[in-house]
């Protein structure tokens, strides 16, 4: 038996074939590679071989690309050589969660339609930690304080709120980085209708907290949905989710503006509402969770997508309205060909974007 | 009823009692940094501690997570001269509910290993279970420390126990983790000093943590060797580009070595730190009763929370 060390993959860092070039996966750096096809083959029938056999695969001429490879692998810590390859079992790729509900979201218009107060107290309930609060209508900051006042007063659950503002004189970023450091709850706010372009980090301490601004107007949940490689979350838990669930919609629910409980407000099928329905009730019904197992590898197109298990989805706009499997209609990127392109101005697009009248 | 000793930042303990919430565990949590209404008492009929109101049975589970039950009304007291005085007699106490708990409940973790940690004790006992250990002098005299410079160069020091944290008025010191000393280091000191601590440094494959809770195991390799900045110590952490981690699996005779040691040192949980050296020999170097796991549990996607969570969960 050889005693050469044998190549091996660090096992955070994972390999995702797509139809025409592959991803490493770093989930520990939260890093996503982009690699050829050829690349993948290499590892996935050579992983666990000596340098020496992989070589014998190879035709004398292919040894530099092979060497190039094998140690672009190793500089980068993807992988390495050892002669001990059962000290490093693959990763667990189990996902668990102790929460019924993890993320919420609430849609609020100007005049408080139903009694938020009353849905934060539910999500309490349920335990779940991350919020978040779009408003579609100008408001006064006193309101976002209000919210605030509440969780801290009841100790609530809810560690991690994201807020969607219309951007008035009081949303200054003087007063929006204060408000960071009272309260650790906060974790972004995206302020459209600014004046211009922006996104600042408020917290020396906490680079994942931010400020973004945007100058586009947000009048209702018909923004959401739009994949993109921004949003892209390279991570143990999501990649880990995401192999068995959907990565938008399992273990959300939402409240929208009219106080109907959805699992997402872009979407028409409403469990009752929160006037005379709670959270949890909602959540029994018979296919509140319907959309919560589906896959990328279920979903046309992303299947065969290079991205799909780091990559959001949205099941609320489709390309084929009809298909609950048919690939999200905001994404622009075709794994066929590699290319990012405008979604809106894709004239295949066209007729699912007026059904959906965006 | 599962009860739980710890920090109220600690957020392995919030990590716990979200598993316990799932699985309808009932859980109280002791922060540490609050003061808890305690009382023991002992009769001729029983001893019963009472904590914040409630008598502690002796079917519920115990977890000392991190730090301790904490008695003392600090505000007022922290200004007077009597604190340190207080704080002395406190110790005692805490030991004494400890050793009670010990004695009649399911109790994992320690207070008193915590604080007893004694690094040397602990190196005998991995070398008598036989698990190699780094050569080690502990001095105060020059000569001795010189001599063992020669024979075992190059060496490291760290902190024997506690590490740096003193301030005075104008200068704040703090431990910069395990470092090399150096031969210039050396010449400038006196002839004695205050004892320190010294080993063999030993070249490495990679470091090893894995964390023991009863007789389960959690382990995780480190390649902290490829980083300049690491290279001695993982703790000096790089920010910037984090040493690469992995799951790790020990052969199944080092595993029967780790838990003879924690079966010998009494310790039925914390988190040990090995190096594997390139002749694949592992070295024993310390063990943390009350040690970080999130990081840990989170890269080796272990879900040691899960774990705990069904074990402080278990019926006798």
């Amino acid at each position: 038996m050889s005693t050469a060390p044998i190549f091996n993959m660090h096992s955070n860092c994972i390999i995702v074939k797509g139809a025409n070039r592959s991803t490493i996966c770093d989930l520990q750096r939260n890093e996503v590679k982009l690699i050829p096809n050829d690349l993948q083959n290499l590892i996935e029938q050579y992983e666990g071989k000596t340098n020496e056999e992989i070589k014998a695969q190879y035709n004398e001429s292919d040894y530099e690309v092979v060497d190039e490879y094998l140690n672009f692998l190793v500089e980068h810590e993807y992988a390495f050589f050892t002669n001990t390859p059962e000290f490093y079992p693959k990763l667990n790729i189990e996902w668990f969660e102790a929460s019924k509900i993890t993320n919420a979201i609430i849609d609020i218009n100007s005049d408080l339609e139903y009694d938020v107060i009353k849905v934060l107290s539910q999500l309490d309930d349920l335990n779940c930690k991350h919020v978040q609060i779009r408003f579609f209508n100008v408001i006064k900051f006193s309101i976002i304080i209000k919210l605030l006042d509440y969780l801290n007063e009841t100790e609530s659950i809810v560690s991690s709120i994201n807020f969607v503002v219309s951007f008035t004189k009081e949303f200054s970023v003087i007063k929006l980085v204060e408000l960071f450091r009272e309260q650790p709850r906060i974790s972004s706010f995206l302020i459209y209708n600014h004046t211009k372009e922006d996104v600042i980090i408020p917290l020396k301490e906490n680079h994942t907290k931010y400020i973004k601004c945007v100058t586009k107007n947000i009048k209702s949940a018909s923004h959401c949905g739009v994949i993109s490689q921004e949003y892209f979350v390279p991570n143990i838990k999501a990649y880990t989710e995401s192999l068995q669930h959907n990565s938008c919609l399992n273990r959300k629910i939402s409240i929208d503006t009219q106080g109907n409980i959805k699992n997402c407000p872009s979407m028409s099928e409403s469990y009752g509402n929160i006037e005379n329905t709670t959270l949890e009730e909602a959540l029994h019904q018979k296919d509140f969770k319907k959309y919560w197992n589906i896959t990328k590898d279920q979903i046309e197109i992303c299947k065969d997508c290079e991205f799909r298990y780091i990559c959001t989805d949205c099941r609320a706009y489709r390309e084929n309205p009809e298909d609950n499997y048919s690939k999200p209609l905001k994404c622009g990127y075709d794994p066929y060909t590699n290319e990012w392109s405008d979604w809106s101005k894709n004239p295949l697009k066209q007729k699912a974007i007026e059904w959906y009248n965006l | 009823m599962a009860i739980i000793i710890s920090e109220n930042r600690d957020t392995t303990t919030n990590k716990v009692i979200d598993w316990c919430l799932k699985n309808n565990t009932d859980v109280r949590r002791i922060n540490s940094n609050l003061c808890a209404r305690l009382s023991f008492e002992i009769s001729d009929e029983d001893d019963s501690v009472c904590i914040n109101k409630q008598k502690i049975s002796a079917n519920e589970k115990i977890w000392n997570r991190r730090g301790k039950i904490n008695t003392l009304p600090k505000e007022e007291l922290l200004k007077t001269p009597f604190y340190n005085y207080l704080k002395r007699e406190e110790d005692s106490l805490v030991k004494s509910v400890e050793f009670h708990f010990k004695s009649r409940n399911s109790y994992t973790g320690s207070y008193i290993k915590e604080v007893e940690n004694y690094k040397i004790a602990h190196l005998v006992s991995a070398k008598k279970v036989g698990l190699k250990i780094p050569r080690t002098i502990v001095t105060n005299y020059k000569e001795e420390l010189v001599n063992f410079y020669q024979k075992n160069k190059p060496i490291i020091s760290k902190d024997l126990r506690y590490s740096v944290n003193i301030s005075d008025e104008n200068t704040k010191y703090t431990s910069i983790g395990t470092f090399e000393v150096t031969e210039t280091m050396l010449d400038h000191l006196d002839t004695y000093f205050a004892p320190c601590y010294v080993q063999e440094l030993i070249a490495k494959k990679v470091e090893i943590r894995v964390f023991i809770f009863k007789k389960k195991m959690f382990s995780m390799a480190i390649f902290s060797q490829n980083d300049t900045q690491t290279k001695i110590d993982y703790r000096n952490y790089n920010i910037e580009k984090p040493n690469r981690v992995s799951p790790f699996k020990f052969p199944e005779n080092v595993e029967k070595q780790l838990l003879k040691f924690m079966n010998i040192s009494n310790l039925d949980t914390g988190s040990i730190d090995l190096i594997l050296t390139k002749k694949n020999e592992f070295v024993f170097l310390e063990v943390n009763p009350q040690g970080q796991i999130d990081w840990l549990s989170k890269y080796c996607n272990y879900y040691i929370e899960k774990y705990i969570a069904e074990e402080l969960a278990y019926e006798k």
